[in-house]
């Protein structure tokens, strides 16, 4: 890993355009900190090397090193990526109701692992009004008030961080892709591996195409509804191609080209569309309302979906091949696309590449994204 | 204390004390000001010995406004004196203009004081040009003795010739202190009266008005002609040197003292006739033509702008069929620089080239060893704000909300203490600064640019004094225009920069008298902005209150951060808190911290122990606000409130 | 007056950092000065004095006249620091070989160096440059005394009592007594004299 500073990630990040606001800096120190689901540096800190940059998923993220470090082989990931399992999953009777995206498998999940005395508590995003507004949950009633997908790059991170610095351990997080991969990293810290904000006890993570910026989301929304109004909002299944915004007045639809802009250059070159550093992954099982897909990746996430599923938190079904191959191809192509990207952006690069890089990958897989690229 | 001493005993006096004792010694009855350094002390002198004489003595709102109180006693017979600082005649100068028109009755004296350098301001204004400006008669004294001397003259020319005297010293005498001998003081007598009955012609009993033009102006130009004689035979302008010399200097106010010690330096006083003139403006021909005939070369020594070596070269043009070409050495020859402030060195150098002198300071090898030492100084200590200053705290929360708000926004700065936010010392905040009252005026103009696509949101700091100064025009006009200004006024309660003088907003005036504040609040909510009042050392309802400013650009906002300033009366050498770092928690240098207390927010109360890596509080220096506990990340800077 | 000057005008600088009371150091000895029938011209710079800024006042003590409240480089007689990089700050400019200086030893730090982007060079080096830019240089703890005595402040009047000590100037004990009495008042003379004399005693030793 290399190991850099806040000004090179101020330098490769946030002045790059690529900070995703996920909170991994923020709340580490009194440097950075979220507002309004943008990453502000306050203040220059000048120190050669910080927890900031090592952890940033946009700044020398080394796919490699994780993957030798989680999955203990080399980054060559087909379809959803490392899984011990991949399973239709749906909340089983335990839960009871909620406004659950699809299955409520997350909600689920935790759920479990609080009553399994796994966690003491999970890191996940609610939201007010439009903002996304990471939060703490440690009961049911926490967990489940939190349900439903925001869309919206959130400082959810900023909020583990916080509740570790004041002392909260065994905490799961619900994570994105980029935030997945922020966690990871701290398995490989280095840079300061006393400090009391370590890595997560679980992670949870949720499938990701993109996300928005909240900001212009929010200027954008906030023009068509009362924010106060909005119930929830989903992203139904291809052909569909819309967003849709559930409120107390009733269903709105706007089409997916009109927010488009609102995507973070981040998201493009983020080749992880099934949150593949997490203990468990969930989405939504396109075709099949009602349910979500379970990735089960890690031994600890496998224990966990199987003492969910013991005891009725969970309700878990065989996904069909058809179903499977769908959802590789889909990832696939989110990963050939955003690699590609990368590259022709500079952002790619093998262990040994010069200047900053986004991303790396190891040097045989480096060597034939060149030659394939030269050819 | 110089003003009450006896007479003829010789004092160490400074420049300000000088000129008050020399307005004391003629009688004047009331005086008021504006503060500004370095003229400052003259008003304060007078205001504390005002009930000993029985004297009217303000400090008003602003400079114009006490040319117009100084200048009301003058109408109603009382001699009265004005006293500012360089920029304050810009100011007061639309009056002065008028006033010069209309010509006062008993004597008037308008003090300006210059700041060759910019030693205490943004600018070195040249104030003598309004001397010639508006056709009012110059004054400079040269030494400490002439400050008080000529002041006490001033009131009498003034009264003679029915016209405002200016008099103008420079920071250097001003703030300087030098062997004076007192005069006495008069017993002064007689009652205020304004007469307005008589003719409109009548200077002396009708009304006063700047106009008829066709009748005061060539009226002003015989009183500056009658001036040019009394000035022909002053015993302030004086020729020292031999009768032939190969150099003439003539030179005026302190730099009269750097031609002396210059001279000294070289050792070539038999060689340089030294013409030093205490009347500038205008010039009295006979008495300049007398003397540039003593030879053909001639220095002028005067500071910043040529004022005095023009208007002697277009003198020396006009008499040239008389006394033939003459040779200047001056600005504009090269020989001396027309910005920065002179001293003995530079006079020296101009002299030994002229002079064709070798001058050296010290011997060869003493320069080798300062060259060497020189390592140990060559970081000059920045200015920064005082421990405990209320203003760090407020531009430590102002800089976190214009970053938070992330849209590029910025401040105008103002004339305070608060203008040091300038400096990278002081987080380098304030993006414009100018005049009295122009952050906000700025701010007004900048808030407008919306509709141009500026989507930066403006903010402007003002101190209480100065929003009285200048700022509540500004405010009122981004209210009436719908400028979504934020405007924040740094309450200190006082004119901290200039020593503490009382303003409208404060309960005692200049003679320590009870008076009624105006409600800064009152003011600003009268006038339709949005209030808010918090007290700065909050650090996070501070940031917030700002940021909820930012948030809101639909109209003129006012913040008001009030804490006293930690060198005031009532603050100064008390502490809030005792302070102590616990090193056992402090991070110091690690990531999570990384020095935040003394290596960013960088109050001069902390130090940092590079052995154990930690932060410590020097005790000395700490004033006891407790603000850095709020800063540190680590709830490592304990502070107990004291008993 | 029959006082004798070794050098007319004598050139003394009182220097230090803002806030540190040279502007009063320097009115005092003016008074104590005049009151001896002296001429004394005192330039100071009054826009850091208390604002962390390098402070400087120019005393010219002469049998005749006004001098030039700037004294020019090179020609100073006596530097009195109360801060060490001050002093030294000031030989620089105003020092020649037959400099003498009353240096305190306390170090005030300049914001660079509380923010880490300068270093203040150590106490022995400070002393070695003092020692080459001066004749004679005494570096005294007047700082820590002041502190024993209860306030920082009577490190200015430690300073006037080495000043005194050293002898080159007409201070006398009664002379500083008298005119302390005149702005002080006499509650608070005990404590203030015996600064004086402790710092006259660190040039005695």
């Amino acid at each position: 890993m290399i190991k850099q500073g806040p000004r090179d990630l101020v330098e490769q990040v946030q002045e790059a355009g690529l900070c995703i606001g996920c909170g991994s800096c923020v709340e580490l120190c009194p440097y950075f900190r979220s507002h309004n689901g943008k990453t502000v540096v306050l203040h220059d800190c000048d120190l050669e090397q910080g927890r900031c940059h090592a952890w940033c998923p946009k700044a020398e993220l080394d796919l490699e090193e994780l993957s030798q470090a989680l999955w203990g082989k080399p980054y060559r990931f087909t379809g959803v990526g490392p899984h011990l399992a991949l399973t239709a999953a749906k909340a089983g009777p335990a839960l009871g109701e909620g406004a659950f995206q699809s299955g409520g498998t997350v909600s689920a999940l935790l759920a479990a692992a609080l009553d399994q005395g796994m966690i003491q508590g999970a890191v996940l995003t609610g939201r007010e009004g439009l903002e996304p507004l990471p939060t703490l949950a440690r009961s049911l009633d926490e967990i489940k008030a939190c349900a439903g997908s925001k869309f919206t790059a959130a400082p959810t991170l900023a909020a583990f961080n916080r509740a570790q610095a004041q002392g909260a351990e065994g905490l799961a997080v619900v994570a994105t892709p980029c935030q997945g991969a922020a966690l990871a990293q701290r398995r490989l810290d280095k840079v300061n591996p006393d400090a009391p904000t370590g890595p997560a006890e679980l992670v949870v993570g949720l499938f990701c195409n993109w996300g928005l910026d909240p900001q212009g989301l929010m200027r954008f929304l906030g023009q068509k509804v009362n924010p106060e109004t909005i119930k929830a909002m989903d992203i139904p299944p291809p052909p569909a191609g819309v967003l849709t915004v559930e409120t107390t007045e009733g269903t709105l639809e706007i089409p997916l080209d009109e927010i488009r802009g609102f995507i973070p250059p981040a998201c493009a070159i983020c080749p992880d569309m099934t949150s593949e550093w997490a203990d468990v992954s969930v989405g939504m099982l396109e075709g099949r309302p009602g349910w979500n897909t379970l990735v089960v990746r890690s031994e600890k996430g496998r224990a966990l979906a199987e003492a969910a599923a013991d005891k009725g938190w969970l309700v878990l079904e065989e996904m069909p091949a058809d179903m499977r191959e769908h959802l590789a191809g889909a990832a696939e192509a989110k990963r050939a696309r955003a690699l590609g990207a990368a590259q022709e952006q500079g952002l790619l690069g093998g262990p040994d590449e010069p200047g900053p890089k986004a991303l790396r990958v190891g040097p045989e897989f480096w060597a034939e994204l060149s030659q394939g690229k030269g050819e | 204390m110089a003003n009450s001493e006896q007479a003829n005993q010789r004092l160490t006096l400074m420049g300000n004390q000088a000129i008050s004792r020399g307005a004391l010694e003629a009688g004047m009855r009331v005086a008021a000001g504006y503060p500004g350094t370095p003229s400052s002390e003259i008003i304060e002198n007078l205001a504390k010995s005002a009930d000993e004489h029985g004297l009217y003595v303000e400090w008003s709102i602003n400079e114009k406004v006490s040319l117009e109180v100084a200048a009301a006693a003058s109408l109603a017979g009382l001699r009265s004196l004005c006293a500012m600082k360089q920029n304050g005649v810009n100011v007061a100068s639309d009056f002065l203009l008028h006033l010069a028109g209309s010509g006062i009755r008993a004597g008037m004296v308008l003090v300006h004081c210059d700041d060759p350098g910019a030693l205490s301001s943004v600018n070195e204004g040249e104030s003598r040009h309004f001397a010639r400006m508006i056709e009012l008669p110059q004054l400079e004294p040269g030494d400490f003795q002439e400050a008080k001397d000529m002041t006490k003259w001033a009131f009498e020319l003034s009264e003679e010739l029915g016209q405002v005297v200016m008099l103008r010293s420079v920071t250097r005498l001003s703030h300087a202190s030098g062997g004076v001998v007192p005069g006495p003081l008069p017993e002064v007598s007689g009652q205020a009266r304004f007469e307005h009955n008589g003719s409109l012609l009548d200077p002396q009993r009708g009304p006063v008005t700047a106009g008829p033009v066709s009748v005061n102006h060539p009226r002003m130009q015989e009183k500056l002609a009658r001036a040019v004689e009394l000035f022909e035979e002053s015993p302030f302008n004086t020729y020292s040197g031999p009768e032939e010399p190969e150099l003439l200097v003539i030179t005026c106010s302190i730099c009269s003292l750097y031609v002396k010690e210059a001279l000294v330096m070289l050792g070539a006083a038999d060689r340089v006739g030294v013409l030093k003139l205490g009347t500038t403006w205008p010039l009295p021909p006979k008495l300049v033509q007398r003397n540039l005939e003593r030879c053909e070369r001639i220095m002028v020594v005067e500071e910043v702008i040529p004022f005095l070596e023009e208007n002697l070269k277009i003198m020396a043009a006009e008499l040239a069929g008389q006394i033939g070409p003459k040779q200047f050495m001056a600005k504009r020859e090269g020989y001396l620089p027309s910005t920065g402030e002179l001293n003995p060195d530079l006079v020296a150098a101009a002299l030994a080239r002229a002079l064709d002198i070798e001058y050296q300071e010290r011997p060869a090898g003493y320069a080798a060893k300062v060259a060497s030492a020189a390592q140990a100084t060559d970081t000059p200590r920045e200015l920064a704000f005082c421990p405990g200053c209320p203003h760090r705290a407020s531009y430590w929360s102002l800089k976190s909300a214009l970053a938070l708000d992330g849209r590029d926004g910025f401040i105008c700065g103002d004339i305070g203490c608060y203008a040091l936010g300038a400096r990278p010392s002081n987080y380098g905040i304030l993006k414009t600064l100018h005049a009295m009252g122009s952050g906000a005026g700025l701010a007004t103009g900048f808030g407008q640019l919306g509709r141009f696509g500026m989507d930066q949101p403006v903010m402007a700091v003002s101190g209480d004094s100065t929003f009285y100064h200048a700022v509540i025009p500004a405010l009122i006009n981004a209210v009436h225009q719908k400028s979504p200004m934020s405007l924040v006024i740094m309450d200190n309660s006082g004119t901290a920069m200039t020593g503490f003088q009382p303003h409208p907003g404060t309960q005692t005036d200049a003679m320590g008298h009870p008076v009624p504040p105006v409600d800064l609040e009152g003011i600003c909510r009268a006038l339709g902005a949005e209030v808010t009042v918090c007290d700065p050392f909050d650090l996070e309802t501070t940031r917030q209150a700002a940021m909820d400013m930012l948030a809101d650009q639909s109209t003129a906002k006012v913040l008001i951060l009030r804490q006293l300033c930690a060198l005031s009366p009532e603050r100064k050498g008390k502490k809030l808190y005792d302070v102590q770092v616990d090193p056992d928690k402090c991070l110091g240098g690690q990531c999570g911290c990384n020095r935040l207390c003394t290596r960013v927010f960088g109050c001069p109360g902390l130090a940092w122990e590079r052995e154990t890596g930690r932060a410590y509080i020097d005790e000395v220096i700490c004033a006891g606000c407790g603000v850095c506990a709020s800063v540190c990340p680590a709830g490592a800077i304990i502070k107990t409130e004291r008993a | 007056m029959a006082v004798e000057l070794k050098h007319d005008p004598y050139n003394l600088i009182i220097t230090g950092v803002g806030g540190q009371g040279n502007v009063l150091a320097s009115r005092m000895l003016g008074a104590v000065l005049t009151a001896q029938g002296l001429w004394v011209t005192i330039g100071e710079t009054f826009g850091a004095s208390q604002r962390g800024g390098s402070v400087m006042s120019h005393l010219r003590v002469s049998q005749d006249g006004s001098w030039s409240p700037q004294i020019p480089q090179g020609r100073a007689h006596m530097v009195l620091a109360l801060e060490p990089l001050e002093a030294l700050r000031v030989l620089e400019t105003y020092g020649n070989p037959q400099s003498m200086a009353i240096v305190n030893d306390r170090p005030v730090m300049p914001y660079a160096a509380i923010a880490g982007h300068a270093e203040y060079p150590a106490a022995e080096e400070v002393a070695k440059w003092l020692g080459e830019l001066t004749a004679q240089t005494w570096i005294i703890p007047a700082t820590e005394t002041a502190l024993e005595l209860g306030l920082p402040i009577y490190a200015n009047v430690i300073m006037m009592g080495a000043l005194a000590a050293v002898g080159d100037l007409p201070i006398s004990r009664e002379g500083f007594e008298a005119e302390l009495i005149k702005s002080l008042g006499p509650a608070k003379m005990a404590r203030n004299l015996d600064a004086f004399d402790q710092g006259a005693a660190m040039i005695a030793s």
